[in-house]
């Protein structure tokens, strides 16, 4: 196994109402050298939806807190730069 | 000789269980931990997802020695065998697949919480910069000409 692994993994459909879903996952897998820690990071993908009509849609799972926590950290390092660049110059 | 080769199988049982921990550790974190199980309501399906964290570490170590005991001058010998270990498993709503007649859809779970958090962090960075760059050139000396 190597040290950093990424896959997506594809779970068991299954039939709600008359649609069928896929579930999609992808899983990033650390481990140390001498196999003493793992460490795992598995979040959803994507969902595949097949219509009865045999039309395929892949609706992606976006985790919106995550996105809004990274914006909010690298307006808050962006500013803080702008903040020193504004006060160096006065 | 004898207790060294104890000593060694010891040590190999325990690697052996923790490997077996291990490798159930890694089957924990399939698609079914992310997926939840589908909550039926009238028409419409809602299927939970999650993102989950985990971590294991462990650490084993086992030895042995000879000797003599300085009063009867017996040859003597011990071994011993320790280990440790600890592991944490984090969860996280990320969104709900819902299914209706309708159609389906993903609606994302927002934590307001942890957002309101970031943005605070970020502020209190900003503003800290602000007073740490003001309180500075306040210090600076002025020079005359």
């Amino acid at each position: 196994m190597p040290l950093i692994e990424r896959e997506t993994k594809t779970g068991n459909s299954r039939q709600v109402g008359d649609y069928n879903l896929t579930p999609l996952t992808q899983v990033l897998k650390i481990q140390t050298p001498g196999h003493h820690a793992r460490f795992i990071w598995n979040r959803p993908k994507a969902i595949v939806v097949k219509t009865p009509d045999g039309q395929e849609q892949v609706l992606p799972v976006i985790d919106v807190t995550r996105i809004a926590i990274w914006a909010m950290l690298a307006g808050g390092l962006l500013g803080a730069i702008a903040v020193r660049i504004l006060f160096w110059n006065r | 000789m004898t207790d060294e080769i104890i000593v060694n199988k010891r040590g190999e049982a325990g690697m052996d269980m923790v490997q077996d921990t291990m490798e159930e550790f890694l089957a924990a974190a399939d698609v079914r931990a992310v997926y939840g199980e589908p909550i039926q309501h009238d028409d419409t399906t809602i299927i939970p997802t999650a993102e989950v964290l985990s971590g294991l570490f462990f650490g084993i170590g086992s030895g042995g020695g000879a000797g003599t005991d300085e009063d009867s001058s017996k040859p003597m010998q011990g071994s011993a065998g320790g280990g440790g270990g600890g592991g944490r498993v984090l969860s996280r709503p990320v969104a709900v697949v819902v299914a209706s007649p309708e159609g389906v859809r993903v609606e994302p779970v927002i934590d307001i919480t942890k957002i309101a958090l970031a943005g605070l962090t970020a502020l209190g960075f900003m503003v800290g910069m602000m007073f740490r760059m003001s309180s500075r050139r306040r210090s600076l000396p002025e020079i005359e000409n």
